[in-house]
């Protein structure tokens, strides 16, 4: 095979382990620089201490005030209740329907004065707009006759009430619940001057029996609460000492100190690291503690919402600081990373705001109603983490224990790729030494031509993701209607694999790099690897139906979703073979691997990004599916494409294996219904569809993984990975003597 | 001790595209001498010193200090130099004694070791005064000489300075400049880096003038008077640079008759 270029500096240099003893000096020195900062403190230690029990105190106070406020009531018209049951017991309302505590304060008939019934309504509105009164009772006098109240609507009771004053509205519930009371006195009484035993009303007693334990209904609340004030705090805890420790030394030009000290890059990020972790749990944990304290004293004293909410039990809490650990590390990692990329601490604190936007939702996710431990929900990075907790508080420990390897393996995954981004930003000069240089539009834009590059910046793949991706979120959007014919389903498909994802990326290509097929990475690799692609696509298609089942097993797919595609499944039924294969294989795979594993992929694997390059485009490729389930399973797919991709170094043999496949999911049950003998060795059919023969899943299992292995020692012609430093000749002593230097 | 050879440096800029900011320099340095490294703001000092201190990695050619190359072992090189430069901040919430023993401890010294080496360091410094001040409230003499002293903890063959002294009373500077004379007379080999006449004059065994990148001559200066036939040293500074800044034009200009005959517009590739 070819061998790749690699740079003579990369070959050479020597490689040194950290050092324990570096990364405790360097921690212990961070931790007592931090603590000896009355900033830090403060955020840390002093306002959360002295946080809840202020907020505590005003609740109480809030508390307090509602009870005392009490409730005005006007009645009207009280001379009119005549041979009734009575409600009102002298000024007030008799004793069975209210109690002393309730804080009713009464005034009967203040229409004394007033002659006529449309004055007295335009006067009572007027006191409950004012908010003389709360609620105003009228007894028209139509309220006489036992007829009259019976039927008209005239001689009904009104109560005047305002929607938009709290007390108002509150006062309203008051009064119907009394006037509902009397209502049911009256009709005993009534039924039982009939001679009707009113026992008869309730045939049978209702008991309902709450079976969840103790320990369950408390928590109920606080599992879901809890993670989410403690992640907020963690966050916080951890952002503030990152931009201190990376942008503020950056700012003080500490950092460049430490830089030419004999301290390894390595070194400095575990010891700052170990320093952001402290401090964040540190935060997390005080915050807690004091909320703890608070909560306990306050909600004694208050009973809020009859005793749903009591305050939080010590089981939870300790399952949390478990967790605490490595969601800590991990948000510590990320901000020590985004840190850095600021120059200075005020930069710092700009970049807060979108690491928050983005972890926000994976915090807030397990406290939607329905969200359990699942397979599926355990692979979410941080929400997997909290139902984890949220299970052990409950006590289901098989079920936490059955999911605890996945969630522990994409915790740890996240936390290490966190820290290595934080580490990648330590070593780069960019970020360490980049100036503060004047943007200008024009100067930009003209920097884009001017100093366009064979291939795209890791930027500027970037941004075609981001391009694309948000272009596709707007065409599904725009698309309304269910296409009918192929020529509805042509330019379904057409439309967005076209203008939204072959656009953008040929666009940029050819306005910001030199060369089109470069950038795009098409190239001939081995020749070999391309009848080897479409066997590696045949054979590896079983096991993406496998795949793809197990997801829509892991998440189903919702009726209203399967309604919807319906239509859409049928288009694609009746539509013939061969535009079918051109409209669903041919064109995807071309234009989706130019943009993906050709445009963004030839950027971001620049300056060492082999990881980068293979991870991302996985990613954004399967966002750009829409469905989740459909996403999932091109997140793997992309994973593969990507490594082969990277492998081959050309974006023709992906181009290949997506092709392969995509024939094969629309043409499965063609090949079966289409008589041809040999189908049968291979496929099944059953009344759920075509599936594959179980002999052949196993033997095209095991063919897949020959391929793969041999694709696994395959090397590129050129490695991208160091394409910036391509045009150093590695045999020259002296490189310089082959650049031309203009300056 | 200290042997650069064609090294060069690019960056990527917004607003010039891809800018050389240290263009082929070479030159060596002996044990026992100060090499002045003399220029004006933005000719490419600091960068060279921050890729001695291999804070910066080299584009192309190379750099070796005390027998270790910077882009292949940079952690030898870092133990083998001391670099005080006007970026080289000290922290404002460690005490002078602490902020020299920490960094004594990064390179590993043993604890008996390194309170002997403080007492020797903080004598000769003068800096028992402040040895508990925080280095926030520090003045910046006392700031420079705790930089001083962090940089020769571990007593290096090698030491950089770059425009050390740069915002220091004339009192301070001429101290400091004592000191550096002291450290040669040790055996030390030392890079000096300033834009001050003045100072390359007194101190400097050889000197290198530098200019937009690259090293216009060096030599000691009875050699750069002889060759250059003038005896007033800041004469002859601007005498070659201003000659520098003439070819320099005339080149661009050939350049871009060049390019404009021979190549389409546009850009340059990697």
């Amino acid at each position: 095979m070819n061998s790749p270029i690699e740079s003579p500096r990369s070959q050479n240099r020597i490689s040194d382990k950290p050092r324990f003893s570096a990364i405790l000096l360097i921690y212990v020195r961070e931790m007592r620089d931090q603590l000896r900062d009355r900033r830090t403190l403060f955020t840390i230690a002093l306002l959360p201490i002295m946080l809840y029990p202020l907020v505590g105190m005003l609740l109480l106070q809030i508390a307090q005030f509602t009870r005392e406020h009490s409730t005005t009531v006007c009645l009207v018209g009280t001379e009119n209740l005549v041979s009734v049951p009575p409600l009102l017991d002298g000024e007030a309302f008799s004793a069975k329907y209210s109690d002393e505590a309730s804080n009713l304060k009464l005034l009967v008939d203040g229409s004394a004065d007033l002659s006529t019934e449309e004055e007295t309504r335009q006067e009572t509105e007027r006191w409950v707009r004012e908010g003389t009164f709360d609620v105003v009772v009228i007894f028209p006098s139509g309220f006489r006759d036992p007829e009259l109240r019976r039927t008209s609507k005239a001689a009904a009771i009104q109560v005047l009430y305002n929607v938009a004053s709290d007390e108002s509205l509150i006062a309203h519930t008051r009064i119907t619940a009394i006037l509902s009371a009397w209502r049911v006195d009256w009709v005993s009484e009534s039924l039982a001057a009939a001679g009707i035993d009113i026992r008869k009303l309730e045939p049978f007693q209702l008991n309902a029996i709450d079976l969840a334990p103790e320990q369950t209904r408390e928590t109920a609340f606080w599992s879901k609460m809890l993670p989410f004030i403690m992640l907020v705090w963690a966050m916080t805890g951890a952002f503030y000492p990152a931009i201190d420790l990376v942008a503020g030394e950056k700012e003080r030009g500490t950092l460049e100190t430490l830089l030419c000290s004999p301290a390894l890059r390595s070194e400095i990020v575990w010891g700052k690291l170990g320093a952001v972790t402290s401090f964040s749990m540190l935060t997390a944990l005080l915050n807690a503690g004091s909320m703890l304290v608070t909560s306990t004293l306050v909600f004694k004293q208050i009973d809020m919402g009859g005793g749903a909410i009591g305050p939080p039990p010590l089981a939870p809490m300790l399952w949390l600081l478990v967790a605490l650990v490595p969601l800590s590390g991990l948000f510590s990692a990320l901000a020590l990373a985004v840190a850095a990329m600021a120059r200075s601490s005020k930069e710092g604190q700009y970049y807060l705001m979108p690491l928050m936007m983005i972890t926000l939702p994976l915090v807030l996710l397990p406290m939607l109603p329905g969200m359990n431990l699942t397979a599926g929900t355990s692979l979410i990075p941080v929400t997997g983490m909290f139902l984890l907790v949220r299970t052990l508080v409950e006590g289901q420990y098989t079920d936490a224990l059955l999911h605890l390897p996945m969630v522990f393996g994409v915790t740890m995954g996240c936390l290490w790729l966190a820290v290595t981004w934080a580490k990648r930003q330590f070593e780069s000069e960019a970020v360490l030494f980049g100036g503060q240089e004047q943007w200008e539009l024009g100067m930009w834009v003209r920097h884009l031509w001017r100093d366009r590059q064979t291939v795209a910046t890791p930027v500027q793949a970037y941004a075609c993701g981001a391009i694309i991706l948000v272009a596709l979120f707007f065409g599904k959007l725009a698309v309304t209607t269910v296409p009918s014919g192929l020529a509805g389903l042509t330019k379904m498909i057409l439309a967005p694999q076209l203008g939204m994802i072959l656009m953008p990326a040929l666009l940029m290509s050819l306005m910001l790099t030199t060369s089109v097929r470069k950038s795009l990475r098409i190239r001939m690799p081995h020749w070999i690897t391309l009848p080897m692609a479409v066997l590696l696509g045949i054979t590896l298609h079983p096991m993406y139906l496998m795949l793809a089942e197990w997801i829509t097993y892991t998440y189903p797919i919702s009726e209203d979703a399967m309604r919807a595609m319906q239509p859409f499944t049928e288009q694609i039924q009746n539509a013939p073979w061969i535009s079918l294969i051109f409209l669903m294989a041919f064109i995807p795979s071309v234009c989706e691997e130019l943009a993906f594993r050709g445009f963004i992929f030839a950027g971001l694997i620049r300056q060492r990004g082999r990881m980068r390059a293979v991870i991302i485009t996985a990613i954004m490729f399967g966002i750009s599916h829409g469905v989740l389930q459909q996403s999932i399973a091109a997140t793997f797919m992309g994973l593969l494409l990507g490594w082969i991709s990277l492998r081959t170094g050309s974006v023709l043999p992906g181009m290949l294996i997506h092709f392969t496949i995509n024939t094969l999911t629309v043409s499965l049950d063609r090949i079966a219904t289409s008589g041809w003998r040999g189908s049968e060795l291979f496929i099944t059919t059953s009344q759920a569809g075509p599936a594959y023969q179980p002999l052949w899943v196993v033997t095209s299992i095991g063919i897949a993984i020959t391929f793969l292995i041999y694709f696994a020692v395959l090397r590129p012609r050129i490695d991208e990975s160091q394409v910036d430093l391509l045009d150093i000749d590695p045999h020259l002593p002296d490189p310089v003597a082959r650049r031309p230097l203009a300056q | 001790m200290i042997h650069v050879q064609h090294l060069t440096k690019t960056y990527d800029d917004l607003s010039r595209g891809c800018f050389v900011a240290v263009d082929r320099v070479s030159f060596s340095v002996g044990r026992g001498e100060i090499f002045g490294l003399l220029g004006p703001n933005g000719a490419g000092k600091t960068t060279v010193l921050r890729i001695l201190s291999t804070v910066l990695s080299p584009t192309s050619g190379q750099a070796s200090v005390a027998g270790f190359d910077v882009a292949a072992d940079p952690s030898s090189v870092r133990r083998n130099i001391g670099f005080v430069s006007n970026n080289t901040a000290i922290y404002d919430r460690m005490t002078a004694w602490e902020l020299v023993g920490y960094f004594g401890r990064l390179h590993g010294m043993s604890r008996d070791r390194l309170t002997e080496r403080l007492e020797i360091l903080f004598d000769q410094l003068r800096m028992n005064e402040f040895r508990d001040l925080p280095g926030g409230k520090m003045s910046t003499g006392m700031k420079q000489k705790v930089s001083i002293a962090r940089a020769m903890v571990h007593d290096p063959p090698v030491l950089i300075f770059d425009e050390a002294t740069l915002g220091l009373d004339v009192l301070v500077a001429r101290n400091l400049l004592g000191v550096i004379r002291s450290l040669r007379d040790t055996g030390k080999c030392l890079i000096f880096s300033t834009h001050i006449m003045s100072e390359v004059e007194r101190l400097c065994d050889r000197i290198a003038i530098m200019h937009q990148g690259r090293i216009l001559d060096t030599g000691t200066l009875t050699e750069l008077r002889e060759r250059h036939n003038e005896d007033e040293f800041e004469e002859l500074f601007f005498g070659l640079l201003s000659r520098h800044e003439k070819e320099s034009e005339q080149s661009w200009k050939e350049e871009i008759d060049f390019n404009s005959k021979t190549s389409p517009p546009g850009g340059r590739g990697l």
